[in-house]
């Protein structure tokens, strides 16, 4: 049952953000959706005629229902831009690069996570924990576009010649069937940029969920067993902490593949979901933003819906309760 | 054209020495065909006879590129030494659709020139050689009687689709036919003159251009009869709008699909988002150096979606070989000091202009169209393009080289031949005189970087004059559209327009006649609506007159320029001189005023 | 109110010297984008949204041109007088010629502007619908609460960019009211709505628990009005709650900003903001990187002293009150 009704909110959600989308791009006062159908040198009857495909003659919800049946029925939905070009293919296309990106970041951003977490928790209040706390920080401040203009600017410019980065390949991406040491290579510098971004809040949360660990009366009765601290914190105190990583995992993991790399995607020109929705936006490309955006939500759904098994799994007390 | 077009008026004195000789007095070298009457190469004639010292952008830096251009010219006549390979090619962005008949962009058309064949081309070429027609998948050069209405054209024997099937009679008449059917950009105001054209214009669905283009299979020819005579129905049925398809053809736009190829190439997968990939043509055999020669690379990959910052890079280090986009302002430096070997500099025929909406407020106040045009600095704006050698400052609306250009200048200081700065006071009078000052302006500008900077300067140049101005950065993929559509109420706008051919009537005739101007249309490249019966009337009296009197014609549009000038429905801003950068290992790099780099010149080892 | 629970925070606020430096940075960066007109006129002495590409200065005795054609053999390219470390054009020029010390501190108002007013935005709108749809509960909490989902659900920078990209391309017409598309409220109300989910969750969450607690249900008992309540015993707790997040919201719309105003869907052209300025380097970031890292480090600066505040503010607050997750 539980599980039945966590399907019909996902879908529900689903189809709340399909009806958004669609105002936001069909209805907003003084938007004509026809006028935006500009492709390239389209004649005044090739734009009749596309008016007509996508029913723009016709009222709203139908309008919407064709967009839906294309999308996701028939599967022929094709963009506007550049005419006979299906956008489901594309998006199938762009996932692999996007996949690429997250889950590399994603290793690096756990791992760093972890390590600056629980370093910081043993060194608490020391000096070690301070430095990397405002690291943290100073991590989460920075927007993810500069700092990889930033890494370009380094490595692809000011400093390619030097031996540090002269490893470093033009920007682009290189499918990892393709040359796996070429799309390792193409694909560092990104992942250290998203992972930055992320790896200082991580070790934040973790850092904070070890120190209420540590005040809990399990990890006090673990002591007092004489365990050693070692084993303490691996095995209780990481345990209940990693709970609100995980759970923050799952969110972030899904918003990315979802697009919320666009901006990295479009700084080192990696054509992935976020780029060809990016690209989309600028060219207002109805159809593939709608269906960027449509994958988009599903994956920050799914994600959701996936953190709360992992909450229940990982913690036995939390039963399928959140929001 | 919108894109970028070129061509090499510097090149011309010397071509003229080396090959008009031939071409003006009777007949063409390879073809031993008649002689030649059509209009188009008689107006070259004319041009380069009459036209002594006309070099105006030669410096001394440009000659060296030449002589360079020339060297590698030499080595690629050894060509069998150089076949073979892949040539990686980047473009920022794809440019929609790949269909012969409706595609008008430059990118497209220089793919298309190397996969398409028309009855006639422009010569692959290099400078004024390149635009000389030649016979194509047609013998020789038409036949034409009748007084100029009647072209007979003989299909060559021999020449295959990439699907194997021999090209004959019934595709060419279908391909005729099917430019209507697909309703193509200028299929109206190109081809409209074909008798049985009018009825297809109304009703493209079931064209079958009656009475206008006959096949004859026994005899392998085709007619094509006029309402009256063009003097440029040659040139334009040189260009891909005219490409001859298979017969079965789907009659509706290709989009991303390539149709069958004639020419040494062919498209074997298109992606917009990802790449283009060109392999030769399996049933290709070289039938004209001049029309379709064939190509030196095995493949060339054109891959879409990098910055252009990248690609600057990527082609320095060798990782591509040329790149179609302009390269970045911040680059520049680098490449006109470091990497000087890997560039090659050609003027070309295309300007940036204003375009100014006659029909609303304050522009449609002369006046205050002459403010505007007499306040821009030019030379800022040309900076901001790329320096002095990517731009020279222009006040009229033919470009410096082109028949019919006579230097003229009436928006500067001491007004004369050449601009020299700006009036603002002059411009600020203008302004008042209309009564139009504090007026909102909002001027429309791409968001492309270097027309972006463009726009925040022009915006600026408005409020110096006493408008209320805004700039409105619109994408780049919809910029034209956007400024044609009257629907949409552009006030002022930052355009550019490259020739198709090399005539005047490509720039007066279809930015400020009556019939370019459609109310309403996507596709009005009179973004002005600027109407004047009595222009249209020289316009056409110009056109009639470069079949018989070249030279009265060439006065004629001297004349039509510097009056539109006066006018301002535009302003010129600046011409455009073409930077190519090209990898270390690339060889044969050869520009055509018409289809730009030629790709089955070039190779990569 | 001298030892009342305000107090107190105040109290730890005052000795937490990490959130009271970081206060002081703000309160500079502020006063500093305040006094960018005086700091035009008299320091750099130039119109910072007024191109001057055709213009020269004087530096240390030398007359510069502003825009410097380049010294190479093709006479490719020019770029704009870089950093004179002197009043004028201390950090140089951007492609314009303007001076990007003083459009830096233009800039600031716009951005500082922007995140501080769609912080108010967005806390309103989360405080009202949070308590409405904690207190009242039922459909209307219902109903709230799956809109929530669904905004939720929309990756906010989509979301921001896609209203950004419909609005901004033609300005807002509602009714008799037309907002222009270089208006400011725009990005104000875009950046507004986009993180509301992430402050009415919690804010729902925390009037849900409130209500059900045993002081207000002894309270309802008693016959108390609900009005009362809500006055007396919710909006506190929730005002703290909001407070703490007032910082970080502001955080997280500043880099927001930065990003619409970085792909030219922000603050319109002449204004600068952050972003914006950032976006202008991008195309001078070969030769002249200085445009393009100030504005960056400024971004930085602001966002860390934020965030560290709103750590200072939790801790002195004492909520357990998260922002994410």
């Amino acid at each position: 049952m539980l599980i039945l009704a966590r399907l019909a909110q996902m879908l529900f959600v689903l189809f709340g953000i399909s009806v958004l989308v669609f105002l936001i791009f069909f209805a907003t006062p003084g938007a004509d959706p026809a006028a935006r159908i500009a492709g390239r040198s389209a004649t005044p009857e090739v734009l009749a005629a596309v008016r007509h495909d996508f029913g723009f003659d016709r009222p709203m919800p139908v309008q919407y229902a064709l967009m839906m049946k294309r999308l996701f029925v028939t599967q022929d939905l094709t963009s506007f831009v550049n005419r006979g070009q299906r956008v489901v293919p594309e998006i199938v296309a762009g996932a692999p690069v996007t996949l690429s990106l997250v889950v590399g970041a994603a290793v690096l951003w756990v791992l760093g996570g972890l390590a600056i977490g629980i370093t910081a928790a043993l060194t608490r209040g020391g000096v070690t924990d301070r430095v990397l706390m405002v690291a943290g920080l100073v991590g989460v401040s920075m927007p993810v576009f500069w700092v990889g203009q930033m890494a370009n600017l380094l490595t692809q410019s000011r400093m390619h010649d030097s031996l540090l980065f002269s490893w470093v390949p033009p920007l682009g991406y290189t499918p990892l069937s393709e040359d796996p040491v070429l799309w390792f290579k193409t694909l560092l510098i990104p992942w250290a940029t998203l992972a930055l971004l992320y790896m200082g809040l991580y070790g934040r949360v973790l850092r904070a969920s070890l120190i209420e660990a540590y005040q809990e009366d399990f990890v006090r009765t673990a002591r007092a067993k004489g365990l050693s601290e070692t084993r303490i914190l691996m095995h209780h105190a990481l345990r209940t902490s990693l709970i609100t990583f995980v759970s923050l995992f799952g969110l972030d993991f899904g918003a990315l593949v979802g697009g919320g790399a666009l901006l990295t995607e479009v700084v080192f020109s990696l054509q992935g979901v976020g780029k060809l929705t990016f690209d989309a936006l600028q060219n207002l490309d109805l159809p593939v933003i709608m269906a960027c955006v449509m994958y988009a939500s599903f994956f920050v759904v799914a994600a959701n819906a996936a953190v709360d098994v992992a909450y229940a799994l990982l913690d036995p007390r939390v039963r399928l309760k959140r929001g | 054209m919108q894109l970028k077009k070129a061509s090499s008026p510097f090149l011309k004195k010397r071509i003229k020495k080396l090959f008009l000789p031939g071409i003006c007095s009777s007949r063409m070298p390879e073809d031993k065909s008649k002689p030649v009457k059509s209009a188009g190469v008689k107006v070259f004639c004319f041009f380069f006879s009459k036209k002594k010292a006309f070099l105006p952008f030669a410096t001394h830096r440009v000659r060296l590129l030449l002589l360079l251009a020339s060297g590698s010219l030499a080595s690629a006549a050894c060509a069998q030494t150089h076949r073979g390979g892949v040539m990686h090619f980047a473009s920022y962005q794809a440019d929609g659709t790949i269909d012969p008949q409706i595609s008008y962009t430059t990118d497209v058309w220089q793919v298309l020139s190397v996969t398409q064949d028309q009855l006639l081309c422009f010569r692959k070429a290099e400078g004024a050689e390149g635009t000389v027609l030649v016979p194509d998948l047609a013998e020789a050069l038409p036949e034409i009687h009748d007084g100029g209405r009647t072209y007979v054209f003989r299909l060559r024997g021999g020449v295959r689709f990439s699907d194997g099937r021999e090209v004959g009679v019934a595709d060419v008449v279908a391909s005729f036919r099917r430019m209507f059917r697909v309703s193509g950009p200028n299929t109206g105001s190109w081809y409209g003159i074909i008798v049985g054209a009018q009825a297809c214009l109304a009703h493209p669905a079931g064209c079958m251009l009656e009475g206008g283009v006959a096949g004859d299979a026994a005899a392998r020819t085709v007619t094509i009869h006029l309402t009256r005579p063009d003097s440029e129905f040659a040139q334009k049925i040189a260009l891909p709008f005219a490409a001859i398809l298979p017969a079965d053809t789907p009659a509706h736009d290709l989009g991303t699909t390539p149709p069958a190829a004639t020419g040494p190439y062919m498209v074997a997968s298109y992606d917009p988002l990802r790449a283009m990939v060109l392999t030769r043509n399996p049933y290709f055999h070289q039938w004209s150096e001049d029309a379709q020669p064939d190509g030196h690379a095995d493949r060339i990959e054109i891959r879409y979606g990098l910055q252009t910052e990248s690609e600057v890079s990527a082609i320095e280090n060798g990782a591509l070989d040329w790149m179609s986009d302009p390269p970045p302002l911040d680059r520049l430096a680098e490449i006109g000091g470091h990497y000087a070997r890997l560039a090659h500099i050609h003027p070309m025929l295309a300007y940036y202009y204003l375009m100014m909406n006659t029909h609303l407020p304050p522009f449609n106040d002369v006046r205050a169209r002459q403010a505007v045009a007499m306040a821009v600095n030019r030379r800022v704006l040309a900076n901001l393009y790329g320096g002095p050698a990517l731009g020279t400052p222009l006040c009229h609306l033919l470009p410096e080289g082109l028949f019919g250009s006579q230097p003229y200048c009436p928006y500067t200081l001491n007004p004369g031949d050449e601009w020299h700065a700006p009036d603002l006071a002059r411009a600020r009078a203008l302004v008042a005189a209309s009564g139009t000052a504090g007026m909102r302006v909002t001027l429309i500008a791409s968001d492309r970087d270097v027309e972006h900077s463009m726009g925040v300067y022009l915006q600026s140049v408005l409020s110096d004059i006493g408008y209320d101005a805004r700039l409105h950065a619109i994408s780049f993929n919809i910029r034209d559209p956007y400024l044609s559509n009257s629907n949409n109420r552009v006030q002022i706008g930052l355009a550019n327009w490259y020739q198709d051919y090399p005539a005047p009537s490509d720039f007066l005739n279809v930015l400020f006649s009556c019939a370019g101007y459609h109310p309403g249309s996507d596709a009005s490249y009179n973004m002005s609506g600027f109407c004047d019966p009595a222009v249209d009337a020289r316009m056409q009296d110009a056109m009639a007159a470069e079949l018989t009197d070249p030279a009265g014609a060439a006065r004629m549009w001297a004349s039509v320029d510097h009056d539109l000038t006066g006018r301002a429905p535009s302003t010129a801003l600046f011409q455009i001189h073409w930077l190519d950068l090209v990898s270390p290992r690339f060889g044969g790099f050869t520009f055509s005023p018409i289809s730009h780099m030629i790709f089955s010149k070039a190779w990569v080892q | 109110m001298s030892d009342g629970p305000w107090a107190v925070a105040w109290r730890r606020l005052r000795r937490d010297r990490a959130a009271v430096v970081s206060a002081c940075v703000l309160l500079a960066i502020v006063l500093g984008c305040a006094l960018a007109p005086l700091y035009a006129r008299h320091v750099a002495g130039s119109d910072p949204f007024r191109p001057n590409l055709d213009g020269s200065v004087v530096i240390g005795g030398r007359t510069l041109d502003i825009l410097q054609a380049a010294d190479n053999p093709l006479h490719l390219g020019s770029a704009p007088i870089g950093a004179t470390w002197h009043g004028a054009y201390f950090l140089g020029a951007d492609g314009q010629g303007r001076d990007v010390a003083a459009r830096l501190l233009y800039g600031g108002r716009n951005s500082l502007l922007i995140a501080g007013a769609a912080t108010v935005v967005c806390l309103a709108l989360a405080a009202l619908v949070g308590i409405v749809a904690g207190y009242a509960g039922g459909w209307t909490d219902q109903i709230l609460s799956r809109l929530l989902d669904i905004l939720w659900a929309f990756p906010v920078y989509l979301l921001a960019i896609s209203l950004s990209v419909v609005l901004i391309s033609q300005g807002l017409q509602l009714g008799p009211f037309t907002i222009e598309a270089d208006s400011l409220l725009l990005p104000i109300a875009i950046i507004g709505i986009v993180y509301v989910p992430y402050a009415a969750r919690p804010v729902r969450g925390q009037v849900l628990a409130l209500a059900q607690s045993e002081f207000v249900l002894a309270a309802q008992c008693l016959g108390v009005g609900s009005r009362r309540i809500l006055l007396r015993d919710i909006l506190p707790n929730v005002a703290s709650t909001l407070i703490v997040f007032a910082p970080l919201i502001m955080a997280l719309n500043l880099l927001t900003e930065s990003a619409l105003s970085f792909l030219q869907i922000g603050v319109q052209p002449p204004a600068a903001s952050w972003g914006t300025i950032i976006a202008d380097g991008q195309t001078l970031i070969y030769v002249r990187p200085l445009v393009a890292v100030a504005p960056g480090v400024m971004i930085v600066a602001t966002v860390l002293a934020l965030n560290v505040l709103g750590d200072g503010l939790r801790d002195a607050l004492d909520t357990r009150a998260k922002l994410r997750v």
